[in-house]
């Protein structure tokens, strides 16, 4: 069985992936074997922290579609147009086009078309690679080509590849997208501990509510890290409250630290170039808490299962014919 | 309307929302303005404005519903649904699961016997604020004649937690917007660059790509100038944090960078506790402080704005 650890955190640039490859460098000298996935196909990042000496790997990720008009059978109807759910069909000087970085690849324009104009063809949605990190430890990453939907389907793909290539007491830390959209859904799903990330500001903590109310559909218990506390001290104690209420458990606060971005402009791991910093030590004691959780994770689960339990119920309206 | 810009950015917590409220203000004090939060899935521009979202729809999309006294048990349906929302039973009947749903309406199309009926489901909700642009300060700040009289609307998306399916609510929200904006259109996207940022960004006249100055913010800005080429969007590039980390080891390559993607590096925005404070207080820093070196690096920089979108009108 794999452990699966996801880091998430709804807002973007709060430290993700800074945590999610200090828990991975942790574990693995721990003596854990580790894999380590970015679940964050629209911005993946963190093969520039965690030193990659080759690509193993490299497979196209083809499911996803784009429609596409034939002019010379095209009379102009405009019903594309009419129908497209996503707007993704314009009139440009006198003629319909569909715009490629827009379009989802339903069938609805081609079905509805007068003149069989329109078919759709098959493009690579994203790819997925393996990577060997320097720390002795895989590195599976997704990327979206620009542009295309977004799909929940390529971090389940490479979820799975990670676990094909598990061990029993293998541990898999996801490094999830922003947001709370498809992605992050698919990145929680699964996994035994969602650990979250937020800074002491009402725009992180907003989007952290709504990323832990997601982590709660799928009845994770959840940790929380305090990113840059210092740099807001006093809200510090509404995120805590948050915290508290959820019977999420803190593992601990991270100070500002201008280490951080200069351990990326050399793009290695901040704990391993400044280890003395002060976020590194702070992110190295967080790393050892995650490291007890996985080591006592039933009982921790037990301890933290979410007070206030959310369920997703669709909001659905029936036709008026039914 | 007369224009769109857009703010993006392709890394996330770059400051995106930071550069939106700022220019919006600046902007609102001499124009017409809408601002259209587009970030559904993670929504801020009305915290870091002081606002509260008010006057709520709801998105809704399609969801089909089967009449199964009609259906013939084709399974057509099915066939046609990407998503894997409709299941056939043992029976060969449909099923739907509508969570997974992404409300394009094929099924409807394909049924040969009408069995489809229109039904919705709710995926998320627009709201529609008026933002009183504050300040303008009694200091020397000169080209803000409004003084705080001017407000622009704010309409923002948000995506209901649970849902999985951001587009909807963006096409929902921009299209309120655009319907509200009679002079200009702000788009301030998500962060990535799947299609829902292609949506926010598409028609716009020219959009700001916000990044900061490390290889992440780096990777992740070569990504959105692709995005906003393949739309024949213009790009400016605003670096925000400047001086974080080792900027000046990555500013030729953020140049080098914007050059490979016929982008303008146009602003560069100095990491400033004072703007950090304006950010946690909800203030926008044009109008908490307009003096402030930031203060005068968006109003430059909203002065060549007016001057392109003036200059060069064109429709959406």
């Amino acid at each position: 069985m794999v452990f699966e650890i996801a880091v998430a955190s709804g807002k973007g640039g709060v430290g993700k992936s800074t945590l999610s490859s200090t828990i991975a460098l942790h574990l693995k000298e721990k003596g854990y074997d580790v894999i380590a996935i970015d679940a964050d196909a629209d911005a993946p990042n963190l093969h520039l922290i965690l030193e990659i000496e080759s690509w193993e790997k490299t497979e196209p990720y083809a499911d996803a579609w784009i429609a596409e008009i034939d002019y010379s059978k095209c009379t102009n109807c405009g019903r594309c147009l009419d129908e497209c759910p996503f707007g993704a069909v314009g009139l440009v000087d006198g003629k319909f086009v569909i715009n490629q970085v827009v379009c989802e690849g339903c069938l609805t324009c081609t079905l509805v078309c007068q003149d069989r104009a329109i078919k759709r063809r098959k493009v690579e949605r994203g790819t997925i690679r393996l990577a060997r990190t320097a720390y002795g430890f895989p590195l599976w990453t997704s990327e979206l080509m620009p542009g295309r939907p977004n799909t929940g389907k390529l971090v389940t793909e490479v979820k799975n590849r990670a676990r094909e290539m598990a061990r029993d007491g293998t541990i898999s830390v996801v490094d999830s997208a922003a947001g709370i959209g498809c992605q992050v859904v698919s990145s929680l799903a699964g996994a035994n501990v969602a650990v979250l990330v937020a800074e002491p500001t009402a725009t992180s903590l907003s989007d952290l509510k709504r990323v832990h109310t997601v982590a709660k559909q799928t009845l994770l218990p959840s940790a929380l890290v305090i990113n840059k506390y210092d740099v807001n001290p006093g809200f510090v104690e509404e995120v805590l409250r948050y915290a508290r209420d959820e019977n999420i458990d803190v593992l601990g606060m991270i100070p500002y630290d201008d280490h951080v971005p200069r351990a990326m402009a050399e793009m290695k791991p901040l704990v391993r170039l400044y280890p003395d910093a002060p976020a590194s030590r702070a992110l190295l004691e967080v790393a050892g808490k995650v490291e007890e959780i996985v080591r006592n994770w039933r009982e921790w689960s037990i301890r933290h299962r979410p007070s206030r339990p959310a369920s997703y119920m669709p909001i659905v309206i029936r036709p008026p014919q039914m | 309307m007369r224009a769109a810009i857009g703010v993006t950015g392709g890394k996330g917590g770059t400051g995106k929302s930071m550069v939106a409220v700022n220019v919006a203000t600046l902007i609102s004090r001499e124009a017409d303005l809408v601002l259209a939060d587009l970030d559904a899935e993670g929504a801020n521009d009305h915290i870091l404005l002081g606002a509260s979202l008010e006057n709520e729809e709801p998105v809704k999309i399609m969801l089909p519903f089967i009449r199964y006294k009609d259906c013939i048990k084709c399974s057509a349906c099915a066939n046609v649904c990407d998503t894997g929302a409709i299941m056939m039973t043992r029976e060969k009947l449909p099923m739907i699961l509508p969570r997974l749903c992404d409300g394009c309406r094929s099924c409807l199309f394909v049924c040969p016997t009408n069995a489809i009926l229109e039904g919705q489901r709710i995926v998320g909700y627009t709201y529609q604020t008026k933002v009183p642009a504050r300040g303008g300060g009694s200091g020397s700040g000169d080209e803000d004649r409004g003084e705080g009289e001017a407000t622009f609307t704010l309409v923002t998306g948000v995506l209901r937690e649970g849902e999985e399916h951001t587009p909807p609510v963006v096409i929902a929200a921009k299209r309120r917007a655009a319907n509200l904006a009679k002079d200009l259109l702000m788009v301030d996207t998500g962060a990535g660059t799947a299609n829902h940022v292609a949506i926010a960004l598409s028609g716009s006249r020219l959009a700001m790509a916000v990044t900061e100055p490390t290889p992440l913010g780096l990777h992740d800005l070569e990504l959105i100038l692709r995005v906003l080429e393949e739309l024949g969007v213009e790009a400016w590039v605003i670096v925000n944090r400047w001086g974080i980390g080792s900027s000046d080891a990555i500013a030729g390559r953020i140049d080098e960078v914007a050059r490979s993607h016929r982008a303008t590096v146009k602003a560069r925005i100095p990491y400033s506790r004072d703007v950090v404070d304006a950010y946690v207080k909800g203030v926008p820093i044009v109008s908490a402080m307009p003096d402030h070196e930031v203060t005068r690096i968006f109003s430059s920089l909203v002065r060549e704005l007016l001057e392109v979108v003036r200059g060069r009108p064109e429709a959406m």
